[in-house]
């Protein structure tokens, strides 16, 4: 190739071109990890019975109507919402704090979930009155969001300063974790093994209603994302270029983090703390589509989904049988991947 | 045809004030003003406060228009600004972030015309072959001139610039500030500077401010404000002011001044 003589509208346009490329190869890796994941289980359906039975669901024996429709998809559709949900709310995290180590759990939303979780796990025997099934995720969402509060107040307080968000995020981490662990200290043997689970993220629990209110998130608030690529893009640049040209930073970042905040909440809460991928799923979109966030926030969104897609197959296809709580595998799936990304990425400088 | 004032300029920092009521002369089409003064004297801050980010009390005016009372993006469109630090080393190529901006800012260019400016833009600063090369790459002398690229990008009227030549070697301060002045030439509007390098200002400046603790010391031609007696007082240096052949002044520097209460300042 030589580019030399190709004017910079065409050498743009090629880069583009192949991003797009790429991107719909993600697209496809998505839809081929779906299909794995609803193919994946004990009870043994080939995949042309799945297809047939997602378009036709009469054509399928009641039995296998019941595992599709009311286990597997739920599941599967699940971590699509809830990985999208990570991976979109990380790439935002990162660009707005201009820092690569921060993700929305860096913030501290997902430790307030798993507070909240704690609470209602150590409260619901005590107080029997209260709908089990519903008070955690509501806790859960609850105490999300109230961390998300508090981290604008915060922005807001410190005339948007991304240091001391980061630091108070962190904080808020601890002060969660010590919360909880002052919980589990006082819970019952059983709570505590209830706490642990929670924790570790599970897309078992999950029905069509919890698809249905991650996905509305996510599509209500993707557009908001879509509308602000060109800022985010320019940011990347520095904070002194955007606001030279007028461009109200400190603004922006509440804006950002209220998206960031309640998409992690509502991720977390129906799942557990499935952590990772808000920090690894904008990276490996970073190696494969680059900085231009027209691209790079649906590609950390549909990276985000892969991963966690993929780990929900292996979830239940690593030992026969046996289901494994999915947030022990995002990493195990995840860390390969952008492992070899980054070699790759250093073969080519 | 541009015309460009601001007049008593003051701004704080909590409760510390940095800048005393400052008038910067009047500025007509063709003219660069240099913003000169010690570390500290209020140079970035005035230039914050003629951006519009730095909140402050005084007037702007451009062409008759006080910038209180215009839209923010229409003033943003006419003045800008190359900050003094340069676009941060990540993955962003020059190209996408000049192209972002140009979207983010609603400038009125297709595609084409867009990539046809930028590439004009990147030939005249000696960026093309790091047109689409990540920002990690480029020195830090190369990431100040897609700073300055950032600002002309708008083909602004009203052209500041934060120190420009701070990363820059030799021939590229030269290059760079030639450019500004062959811009004024070809198409009017004015330039106002902070510069740290008195016979860069000398020779580049129509008219210099010499600021001091966020007050006016000297006002006027390069000859009028570059005088040792100036310069001993507000960069404490003992210099020695020579003319080149077009009567512009040189300095020499010769000694820092030491004395009890200078060093105590």
């Amino acid at each position: 190739m030589a580019p030399a003589d190709l004017s910079l509208h065409d050498r743009f346009g090629a880069i583009h071109r192949r991003r797009l490329m790429i991107i719909s190869a993600m697209v496809l890796a998505l839809f081929l990890s779906l299909g794995l994941d609803l193919a994946a289980g004990p009870a043994g359906i080939d995949i042309g019975d799945i297809v047939g039975g997602i378009l036709d669901p009469q054509s399928l024996a009641l039995r296998y109507r019941i595992i599709l429709w009311e286990v597997r998809l739920p599941d599967a559709l699940i971590a699509l919402a809830v990985g999208a949900a990570l991976g979109l709310a990380g790439i935002e995290t990162q660009t707005i704090l201009d820092n690569p180590l921060a993700s929305p759990f860096t913030l501290g939303v997902s430790s307030a979930a798993v507070l909240g979780a704690s609470l209602a796990i150590v409260l619901v025997p005590v107080l029997p009155f209260l709908p089990e099934a519903a008070i955690l995720p509501v806790m859960a969402l609850l105490f999300a969001l109230g961390s998300g509060i508090l981290i604008l107040l915060i922005v807001r307080w410190s005339g948007g300063a991304r240091e001391t968000v980061v630091l108070f995020g962190i904080a808020l981490v601890f002060l969660c974790n010590a919360l909880t662990a002052g919980l589990q200290y006082l819970a019952s043997a059983e709570a505590v093994q209830q706490i642990v689970f929670w924790t570790i993220g599970n897309l078992t629990r999950a029905g069509w209603l919890e698809v249905g209110l991650v996905t509305a998130c996510f599509m209500i608030i993707l557009p908001f994302s879509l509308r602000q690529v060109w800022i985010m893009t320019l940011l990347r640049g520095g904070e002194a270029h955007a606001r030279s040209m007028g461009i109200n930073v400190a603004r922006l970042r509440m804006w950002v983090i209220l998206r960031i905040s309640v998409l992690a909440a509502f991720a977390v809460c129906f799942v557990g703390a499935i952590g990772f991928i808000g920090l690894v799923g904008p990276h490996i979109a970073r190696l494969l589509l680059g900085e231009d966030h027209r691209l790079l926030v649906p590609g950390s969104a549909i990276c985000g989904a892969l991963i966690l897609s993929l780990a929900s197959f292996l979830s239940k296809a690593l030992v026969p049988g046996v289901i494994i709580p999915v947030g022990i595998l995002t990493a195990v799936v995840g860390v390969p991947v952008f492992l070899g990304l980054l070699a790759g990425r250093r073969k080519t400088i | 045809m541009t015309i460009f004032s601001a007049t008593g300029i003051s701004a704080s920092y909590g409760r510390t004030r940095i800048l005393h009521d400052v008038d910067l002369p009047e500025l007509h089409d063709d003219e660069v003003l240099g913003l000169l003064g010690p570390n500290a004297s209020g140079k970035s801050t005035l230039m914050r406060c003629l951006t519009g980010e730095k909140t402050h009390h005084g007037r702007i005016v451009l062409d008759g228009s006080d910038r209180d009372e215009m839209d923010v993006s229409a003033w943003h469109r006419r003045v800008a600004t190359m900050p003094q630090t340069p676009p941060n080393p990540s993955v962003l190529m020059p190209t996408e972030l000049m192209w972002s901006t140009a979207r983010a800012l609603d400038l009125d260019f297709s595609d084409r015309e867009l990539a046809d400016r930028i590439e004009d833009i990147f030939n005249r600063l000696g960026l093309d072959e790091f047109a689409l090369s990540p920002l990690h790459v480029l020195s830090g002398g190369k990431r100040q001139l897609v700073g300055l690229a950032l600002a002309l990008l708008r083909d602004p009227d009203v052209l500041l610039l934060d120190e420009p030549t701070s990363a820059l070697d030799l021939h590229w301060r030269m290059v760079v500030l030639d450019l500004v002045r062959e811009r004024l030439t070809e198409r009017g509007g004015v330039v106002i500077a902070a510069l740290h390098d008195l016979d860069l200002a000398a020779r580049y400046c129509d008219r210099i401010v010499l600021l001091e603790a966020g007050q006016i010391v000297a006002s006027g031609t390069p000859g009028e404000v570059l005088t040792p007696d100036n310069l001993a007082r507000v960069y404490h240096v003992e210099t020695s002011v020579s003319r080149d052949e077009q009567g512009q002044p040189v300095v020499q520097v010769i000694r820092p001044i030491r004395s009890g209460k200078q060093v105590a300042r």
